[in-house]
């Protein structure tokens, strides 16, 4: 695959190249890939692996001239997880950013726009988390609301 | 004195005649949340054409009569929905779609979306489903317009009367963090 000759490692997955990095190489890496065709920055996702304690975003990229969906994957520890900002490479990132240190408290350096997102007056732990119990939140939360008491009808 | 009360009409009488002009036209606000947006299209167009029973959409919340729930509601929605309820003038009813109105549906355990929707307004027909076909939409715009003739959707009379629980529960559900700080 195109992307795997140009970085010169990861593996093929399911049809797309997959490319293990670490927090320093990555902007490299990407900036490589964007300057060589993969110019279509489609979403940068994280997924929390609680059991191995950390988190892994990855950063998908696509190109229209190789026809090629790369992604480039990074691990970060689960304690006070931070990562470069990329949203000089592309500007996009920063919205997915914001909703990334919403979703799940990664800290991005050099984002200035990391601001209250999609949640409106929320002071809990970021609810994508894994070890954010959302059923003894909704239980807690709405199940406390009480029913409106009507006294008997009379009619009109 | 006057029309309503003997010399001309009797109250009752004049209820009735009100209540049968105004569930010949019932309009509805032009709000959709979660999925149940998708069903409405067909039952607006001429596919299922809801015209035919005086019902039309409506942009504005003060001109409307049915604001239509059609689907889950977060918090932050709620605080939009209330806003827009409280702009609709008397008589008005509401419709929830769905079951994620009526206990939570598939979101029971989310972290976002309001439970029971009748802890925060009054809600005068529910439709189950996940998501109702437009037939159910419809059914329950004639279920409406038939309560409305007898008189029994009274949604708006009882949130005038219990306003003060509605508010509570709405501001419990606005200000759940800050509660829970404050009590912590
Ligand atoms: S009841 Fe089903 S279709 Fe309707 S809002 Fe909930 S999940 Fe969506």
């Amino acid at each position: 695959m195109k992307a795997l000759e140009l970085i010169g490692k990861g593996e093929e997955m399911h049809g797309r190249a997959y490319i293990k990095s670490d927090k320093e190489e990555a902007s490299s890496i990407i900036k490589k890939l964007k300057e060589n065709g993969f110019d279509h920055f489609v979403m940068l996702s994280c997924v929390d692996w609680i059991d191995n304690n950390e988190f892994e975003l990855v950063y998908h990229l696509w190109s229209y001239e190789h026809k090629e969906h790369v992604m480039v994957s990074i691990i970060l520890p689960r304690d006070n997880p931070s990562m470069s900002s990329m949203h000089e490479l592309f500007p996009q990132i920063e919205t997915y950013e914001r909703e990334i240190h919403e979703m799940y408290g990664v800290d991005f350096e050099g984002n200035n726009r990391l601001t209250p997102f999609m949640l409106e007056g929320w002071h809990d732990m970021p609810p994508m988390r894994k070890d954010f119990d959302s059923k003894k939140f909704a239980e807690d939360v709405f199940d406390s609301i009480p029913e409106i008491k009507e006294e008997e009808d009379e009619g009109i | 004195m006057g029309l309503f009360d003997g010399d001309i009409m009797k109250y009752e009488d004049w209820n009735k005649i009100s209540r049968i002009a105004s569930r010949k036209s019932l309009w509805m606000v032009h709000f959709c949340t979660g999925c149940g947006a998708i069903e409405l299209p067909p039952v607006m167009t001429s596919r299922y054409d809801m015209e035919r029973f005086g019902m039309g959409p409506m942009a504005t919340p003060r001109q409307a009569d049915v604001l239509l729930i059609t689907g889950y509601l977060t918090v932050k929605t709620l605080k939009r929905v209330v806003n827009v309820y409280e702009q609709m003038q008397s008589p008005k009813y509401v419709i929830s779609f769905g079951s994620c109105p009526i206990n939570g549906g598939m979101y029971w355990d989310s972290y976002n979306t309001v439970k029971r929707l009748d802890r925060y307004l009054p809600v005068d027909v529910y439709v189950g489903g996940c998501m109702p076909r437009p037939e159910g939409v419809m059914n329950a715009f004639l279920e409406l317009m038939k309560l409305i003739d007898e008189g029994k959707a009274r949604g708006w009379e009882k949130y005038q009367k219990y306003y003060e629980q509605y508010k509570r529960n709405q501001k419990m559900a606005f200000n759940f963090e800050r509660e829970k700080d404050e009590g912590a």
